[in-house]
């Protein structure tokens, strides 16, 4: 394809994803007048940088900010130590009943979580680990779709490379870390980003799970600024700036990772 | 990882073992756990999010002083507040009180999740001036087989708002009819303006259905909205406002209820059917519009839909003493003075509607005035323990006419024959 | 390409593959199988609090229910237009931003953008655009001059799928995109030498090569598409009517508005085996495709 038809096409397609969120940003900084009259305003005559700091002080804000950091990184921290070596075993063991276990890990993900919610809250509830970290983040530990990932990404991985090891007498996990580990590196960089980012915007979870005000996550904070018949739109769209904030820094930090070369160094 | 992070010892393994051997099967009570509150001197409230008022705020500081114990008020969405507490039922681990929109009381007294309240009435319902001093239909709509379950918080209705200025303008007064009323929306609507704007949402037919003297489920006869052509000419009615006469734009369906209002207070609606939660955004957008509120419609009679908040004890809530004394002190008439002042918020108290902020408010004395003529809809629909599906195909019917345009009569008939066969 | 199948990996593996997979084997039992053992249980119940004996009859009255059908069918139409749409487009710019070209990595953060921020969010934010009445855009269009549109009451299900794919389609592009980093530059290095198009290329390298990658895109789209939720409970409250009233939005409605946990849960149990269907049926055609080096 021709270069400059490329460019355009490219940046059509950027301006169509940027620009209505571009709108949210704007929305955050109307009066809360403006958000609630039918004649919508794009961009509002004085900012109302105020709606931030308003955040703070109508709810523990920071508290939420902190709450879910804590939560959405530990279970991503969790995930790329235990997801890739699943998703391992899964690409490059052969052993009884494989296909049946990697059928059933499947499975898991074809459940809403909302079915799995109640039985899940009346073990969390037993365990005393309502409104805690620990019951906030144990439930996703792993998922089959960080596996699945994996396994994808490792299958391609030749075969010698692994026997090589094997008869240099590495030990299995050693393999892993200093053979499989190395070159799944865009993998675990899309698996930490988009586990970062599920886990980040989670709602119905931490709505249940938690029972204080304080130990809420940036999403369930976010329906204090509701009213029982309308939106206080300003100070939504406000904390849904700050919700977007960090994985958008994260996804600049992951992205070079997808850059051709990278990958593949110390393959050939 | 921080030390907030999971760090599981063989204890907490040996509990989750144990505890996953016994997770009963959702709601079978065989194996649940114990009732149980989250922390002893804690009192945990659920409450909604629009309801924080500084009146309650006042009250709460009191109660935790001459109780001892700090309240967590945990304010939710509606919607949100019922995931929650559906969970809770299922795992015995319960609030101490519960604000509810309205029919959660009944539903939750059939399914056995709601304490009855009836001890405590016959206890302090004389000093308190319940249930004397509170609108009859609140009382009801709180019962359940002879017996008190929950208390009216709020209590509002649906009534009608105009922009004063466009009606004068127009040469008209406001309308107290439906004829009045549509030659006033046709009149009424120009370039921009809509005469009237309706509401997506399908709670929002009952005042019409009501006024039309539909009854609309008879447990007697097991009929559903009879007559029912009287049913079917309401929703053409409505229907008609937006596609025929096109007097009111098509309202879109989402979980919003802002639209009307919204429109209103941009000057490009002249009048909205509503409650008094729209006064205070429209006065926040606005305040150059000569609001003006008019009582509820007549048809066959004139009448309207009663709705707002009541709480609840859940059935394994550990001090329903504590509970009952935080129902007592959030209900008393100063509280409730108190909340209006600020919020302008309408309340159950017979003797509220005599109080000088509801008499001397030229809004709010119109909607206080409608409160004895308000009716709940859906009691006996509720009764039934079917409103769930009732309201399902419901809301399908209304949006099909009212959004979609399809003849109101065919939709009506078909909802009425499948609801006579799921409330038998 | 060498073919070093199953054999080097023999039998004396499977020990250590299971002692890996214990700690999955305990967390998937413990949090997955368990509720879902639970849901099938109180599938066979009925009541509100779902501790009455139904048997069967939530089953046989889900599969009567015509609301349950119409539910389904919408969410299938919903899945194609989401599936397909999700996987030719991000393939699409995966491809054009795999080349050299200046300022990709701004092109590849602007495309990604909405998909890092929630369902919840993104419907809320759409919602006041599209509204006809109070939505932003039909501003815009009168102040240009153009028809107003009113695609939430006339195309409702099309809109949602399309803002959908306006949030997803930078994930498949990302994944895509670590896909063909997979793929050594020798392969492409030593077509050209044979002077195959880039066209020829494509159909002929990199699509078989990226074979792993398109299933796994192929399988998650077609999981979320099928459980498709938040588009209905934000934007569109399953309306108007019942037009967007997907699957897994009537489903939570059936347990948390109507309270009826034992007919949601026969439901959820149907869907489950549906979507295990698909992806058995994808999975066979996928291990078809899959190249071994």
């Amino acid at each position: 394809m021709r270069k400059p038809l490329l460019y355009i096409l490219l940046g059509l397609a950027s301006l169509a994803t940027v620009v209505p969120l571009l709108y949210m940003v704007s929305l955050s900084l109307q009066t809360e007048a403006e958000t609630l009259s039918a004649d919508a305003v794009l961009v509002p005559d004085s900012p109302q940088w105020g709606n931030y700091a308003e955040l703070f002080t109508r709810a523990p804000f920071g508290n939420f900010i902190v709450n879910s950091l804590v939560v959405a990184g530990a279970i991503t921290l969790a995930h790329l130590l235990f997801d890739p070596l699943v998703g391992y075993v899964f690409a490059k063991f052969r052993f009884p009943l494989r296909n049946t276990l990697f059928v059933a890990l499947l499975a898991t993900l074809m459940v809403p979580f909302f079915v799995r919610m109640i039985p899940l809250y009346v073990l969390m509830a037993t365990m005393g680990w309502l409104d805690t970290y620990q019951g906030l983040i144990t439930p996703f530990l792993m998922d089959a779709f960080g596996i699945f990932l994996m396994r994808q990404f490792i299958q391609p991985i030749p075969d010698d490379l692994i026997s090589a090891a094997r008869i240099d007498g590495a030990s299995e996990l050693r393999i892993y870390r200093s053979v499989i580990l190395p070159q799944t590196r865009p993998a675990l960089a899309v698996l930490g980003l988009f586990t970062f980012v599920f886990q980040w915007n989670e709602f119905l979870w931490p709505l249940v799970a938690t029972t204080t005000p304080e130990m809420r996550t940036i999403p369930v904070g976010l329906t204090l600024f509701n009213q029982e018949y309308f939106t206080l739109w300003h100070l939504t769209a406000a904390g849904s700036v700050i919700l977007f904030v960090p994985t958008a820094v994260l996804f600049v930090f992951t992205q070079r990772y997808f850059v051709r070369g990278i990958a593949l160094t110390g393959i050939k | 990882m921080s030390s907030h992070a999971p760090h599981m010892t063989r204890r907490d393994l040996l509990r989750l073992a144990g505890a996953a051997a016994a997770v009963p099967v959702l709601s079978s009570c065989a194996g649940a756990p114990p009732a149980q509150t989250a922390a002893p001197g804690t009192f945990t409230v659920y409450w909604n999010a629009g309801h924080d008022y500084q009146a309650y705020r006042k009250v709460i500081a009191e109660f935790e002083q001459a109780n001892k114990v700090k309240v967590n008020l945990q304010k939710y969405q509606w919607p949100d507040l019922r995931t929650r507490l559906l969970a809770d039922f299922a795992s015995g681990t319960v609030p101490d009180v519960v604000e509810e929109p309205g029919g959660w009381v009944q539903e939750f007294a059939i399914s056995g999740n709601a304490r009855s309240l009836q001890d405590y009435v016959d206890r302090d319902g004389e000093a308190m001036g319940f249930p004397s001093d509170w609108q009859p239909v609140t009382v009801e709509r709180n019962s359940y087989q002879g017996k008190v379950y929950g208390v009216q918080l709020h209590l509002t209705c649906n009534t009608l708002l105009y922009n004063k200025g466009m009606l004068s303008e127009a040469g008209l007064e406001p309308p107290t009819t439906w004829e009045e009323f549509l030659a006033a929306a046709k009149k009424l609507t120009k370039d921009g303006v809509h005469g009237v704007a309706l509401n997506q949402d399908h709670g929002y037919i009952w005042p019409w259905m009501m006024q039309a003297g539909v009854t609309p489920f008879d447990p007697e006869t097991g009929k559903v909205m009879t007559p029912i052509e009287d049913a079917i000419a309401a929703l053409q009615f409505q229907a008609d406002l937006i596609h025929k006469h096109k007097v009111a734009p098509v309202p879109v369906s989402s979980t919003d209820y802002s639209g009307p209002q919204k429109l209103f207070s941009a000057k490009r609606a002249a009048m909205i059917l509503t409650g008094p939660w729209d006064l205070e955004p429209i006065k926040k957008t606005s305040a150059d519009i000569d609001l003006g509120v008019a009582p509820p419609l007549k048809n066959k009679v004139q009448v309207t839909q009663a709705a707002g908040t009541s709480m609840l004890v859940p059935a394994k809530a550990a001090r329903p003493d504590l509970s009952w004394d935080f129902i007592k002190r959030i209900t008393a008439l100063e509280v409730e003075q108190a909340a209006t002042k600020e919020t302008g918020m309408l309340m159950p108290r017979v003797s509220w509607a005599k109080l000088p902020e509801v008499q001397q408010d030229e809004a709010i004395k119109v909607f206080a005035e409608a409160l004895p003529i308000a009716q709940d809809s859906t009691q006996e629909v509720r009764l039934t323990g079917q409103l769930g599906k009732w309201d399902e195909r419901l809301k399908v019917v209304y949006q099909q006419v009212i959004i979609q345009n399809e003849p109101a009569a065919d939709a009506l008939r078909t909802f009425a024959e499948a609801a006579e066969g799921f409330l038998r | 390409m060498t073919m070093l199948r199953p054999r080097t990996l023999s039998g004396r593996y499977a020990r250590t593959a299971y002692l890996f997979l214990i700690p999955a084997i305990l967390f998937f039992a413990a949090f997955f199988y368990l509720p879902i053992g639970n849901v099938t249980a109180t599938s066979l119940r009925t009541g509100p609090q779902a501790d009455q004996w139904a048997g069967l009859g939530n089953y046989t009255q889900a599969l009567a229910d015509p609301a349950v059908r119409h539910s389904f069918l919408v969410t299938v139409i919903f899945s194609v237009l989401v599936v397909i749409g999700s996987i030719v487009l991000g393939l699409a710019l995966a491809l054009a931003l795999d080349q050299p070209l200046k300022g990709r990595v701004v092109f590849r953060v602007l495309l990604l953008v909405p998909y890092l921020t929630s369902v919840a969010i993104v419907g809320l934010l759409w919602r006041n655009i599209l509204d006809p009445e109070l939505g932003v855009l039909n501003r815009v269009l009168g102040a240009a001059g153009l028809p107003e549109q009113t695609w939430l009451n006339t195309s409702p299900l099309l809109t949602i799928a399309a803002v959908t794919l306006w949030q997803s389609v930078g994930y498949t592009m990302v994944l895509f995109l670590a896909g063909l980093q997979g793929i050594p530059e020798t392969y492409h290095e030593a077509a050209k030498i044979d002077g195959a198009d880039p066209w020829h290329r494509f159909w002929r390298i990199t699509l078989p090569l990226l074979a792993p990658t398109t299933l796994f895109v192929s399988v998650m789209a077609v999981i979320s598409g099928l459980q498709a939720f938040g588009q209905a409970y934000i934007i569109t409250n399953g309306g108007p009517g019942d037009a967007t009233d997907l699957s897994v939005f009537h489903i939570f409605n059936v347990a948390f508005r109507a309270r009826d946990f034992g007919y949601s849960s026969a439901q959820s149990v149907l869907l489950l085996v549906v979507i295990v269907a698909f992806t058995l049926v994808q999975l066979r055609a996928g291990r078809r495709g899959e190249v071994t080096y």
